[in-house]
């Protein structure tokens, strides 16, 4: 019994935690996701020319390279943010974001900001599609009707964003080269 | 044709095998529940005969709508099944069948070739017209005449090109409208381009031409919408169906404006101008229809209060005392819930 009480007081802990993230706003009252990452054994055309990868290689679909200089990068992109039914569920938006990443030798700092949320419709061949091409700021207070939704998509969007974060770190702190192509193993059954 | 047929599966079997794409997403799960009353101002349950809502006083049921798409690399699938008067007994081929059983609503593969290209076959909701089947995707609850005698689906296959994202190319072979198989053979063309002009504004012009409804003819449309502020959006549907052989048709128009006056609140008025064409010595009737709607959402829940006023100088209508009148008038409340 002392078993169940304590996987439900850390299951309410997590969610408590969980529920405690949440974006900050910027001198301008918008919604800002900002980091600041020491990374000293890195120089700063390193860290430049990683985040221009990140950017144009591994995440070309979702994000433009906007202008670029020795020590900044700007882009702008977008995240689906999913509404989740269970195991199963499908997006029910997306948040366009502008992206500045600037550098310095030992560190960078890169933030998110102006984001503005775009629902989709199902439209009739049963895919999911922007409704709009207006985006709403995401840091709108929203009207009694709509609160619990909105609350859900900033949630999912910080969610959403926070894993971006985590996936550009790794990416600036990870050394890429090209893998040697490997022979494919076979086996031979004419020897035994 | 059969040759066309046997050219796209063999082009289409060739880049199947030659794509190792293994990229995974989810299924996805949607759908909707829909119920209404509707309170019709003769009393007369058949007053106002286009698609759906069609009960008098009574709380009755729309439908229950389940869809399921999954895309595993360059292939997806899209299968939708509707239950429930709306998706059944309302919907054709299942009226077709007796009404017994469900409504296939969507049901076809998508191949996407390149970025720009992609193919897709099965039966699919139809390219015509600015109105659907599934309440999700309407503002207004009740449907328009250009909607109830226009294609619900049509089943084939088509290929789309897209040129950029402001201009696409459909173009397709199919049945005739609204069966799950052929009763004329692959029987129409269809074709659709797609333009936005300037960001919110999306035309499609669209033209079927073969077997469909009364015989075979040509349907050309044009759906529009354009979001021209964040609170303001305009839509656009005319068509225009003639029948070969004097078979009649029927042309129209309807307009769409919707304003948001709140967080959550839309009002949206649909006034739609229809005639049938005569067919041979039987004349067409023409129609005026007004509706005012309102979208009041909250979280996945829509509440759809409506009210609707048709005139007809010919008289299809009925006054409380059963004989011929001009109006006809209805109020509904519907609520809708997707997820």
């Amino acid at each position: 019994m002392k078993y169940i009480i304590l996987v439900f007081f850390i299951a309410f802990s997590i969610d408590l935690s969980a529920q405690q993230k949440q974006f900050i706003k910027d001198d301008n009252g918008k919604f800002i996701y900002y980091k600041v990452v020491d990374s000293q054994l890195l120089s700063k055309d390193t860290l430049v020319q990683r985040a221009k990868s990140f950017i144009n290689l591994a995440n070309k679909k979702t994000m433009v390279q906007q202008s670029i200089t020795d020590s900044s990068v700007l882009a702008k992109g977008t995240i689906i943010v999913d509404k989740t039914v269970l195991v199963m569920g499908h997006p029910s938006g997306e948040v366009s974001y502008n992206f500045v990443f600037e550098a310095r030798n030992g560190k960078y700092r890169f933030w998110l900001t102006d984001l503005l949320f775009i629902p989709y419709q199902r439209d009739r061949y049963g895919n999911f599609v922007a409704s709009t091409k207006i985006g709403t700021p995401l840091e709108r207070t929203p009207g009694k009707l709509s609160a619990g939704a909105w609350k859900d998509i900033v949630n999912s969007a910080y969610n959403k964003i926070e894993k971006f974060g985590d996936d550009f770190k790794k990416y600036l702190a990870t050394k890429r080269v090209e893998k040697a192509s490997k022979n494919t193993e076979t086996i031979s059954t004419k020897k035994w | 044709m059969k040759k066309l047929l046997t050219a796209i599966f063999a082009m289409a079997s060739a880049s199947c095998a030659m794509a190792q794409e293994t990229t995974t997403s989810p299924l996805e799960i949607s759908g909707s529940v829909d119920t209404y009353f509707k309170y019709d101002f003769a009393k007369n349950p058949k007053n106002i005969t286009t698609s759906f809502a069609s009960d008098h006083n009574s709380v009755s049921l729309g439908m229950i709508d389940i869809a399921l798409k999954k895309k595993t690399g360059k292939a997806s699938f899209v299968g939708e099944l509707s239950f429930g008067p709306r998706g059944q007994t309302q919907s054709i081929p299942d009226a077709a069948a007796g009404g017994s059983s469900f409504h296939i609503q969507n049901l076809y593969v998508n191949y996407d070739f390149t970025d720009q290209f992609s193919m897709t076959a099965g039966y699919m909701g139809t390219f015509i017209g600015y109105e659907v089947i599934s309440p999700v995707g309407n503002f207004n609850y009740s449907t328009s005449y250009l909607f109830t005698n226009g294609p619900f689906q049509n089943a084939g296959i088509k290929a789309t090109y897209k040129f950029s994202d402001k201009v696409s190319l459909m173009a397709g072979v199919f049945n005739d409208w609204n069966v799950y198989s052929a009763s004329r053979g692959v029987s129409a063309v269809g074709g659709q381009l797609m333009v936005a002009p300037v960001e919110g504004w999306t035309a499609y012009l669209n033209v079927l031409s073969g077997a469909g409804a009364g015989g075979y003819g040509t349907i050309e449309d044009l759906t529009t919408s354009y979001q021209i502020t964040e609170k303001f959006k305009l839509g656009l549907n005319a068509a225009n169906y003639d029948i070969d052989n004097d078979g009649g048709g029927y042309a129209g128009a309807a307009l769409y404006p919707q304003y948001a006056v709140a967080d959550g609140v839309t009002l949206g008025l649909r006034g739609e101008y229809f005639k049938y064409k005569d067919a041979g010595p039987v004349q067409g009737v023409k129609y005026t229809a007004v509706t005012f709607t309102a979208n009041i959402k909250s979280g996945g829940l829509t509440f759809i209060p409506e009210v609707r006023l048709d005139h007809s100088g010919d008289k299809p209508f009925f006054n409380k005392s059963g004989a011929a009148a001009p109006n006809a008038g209805q109020f509904s409340l519907a609520a809708v819930y997707a997820f």
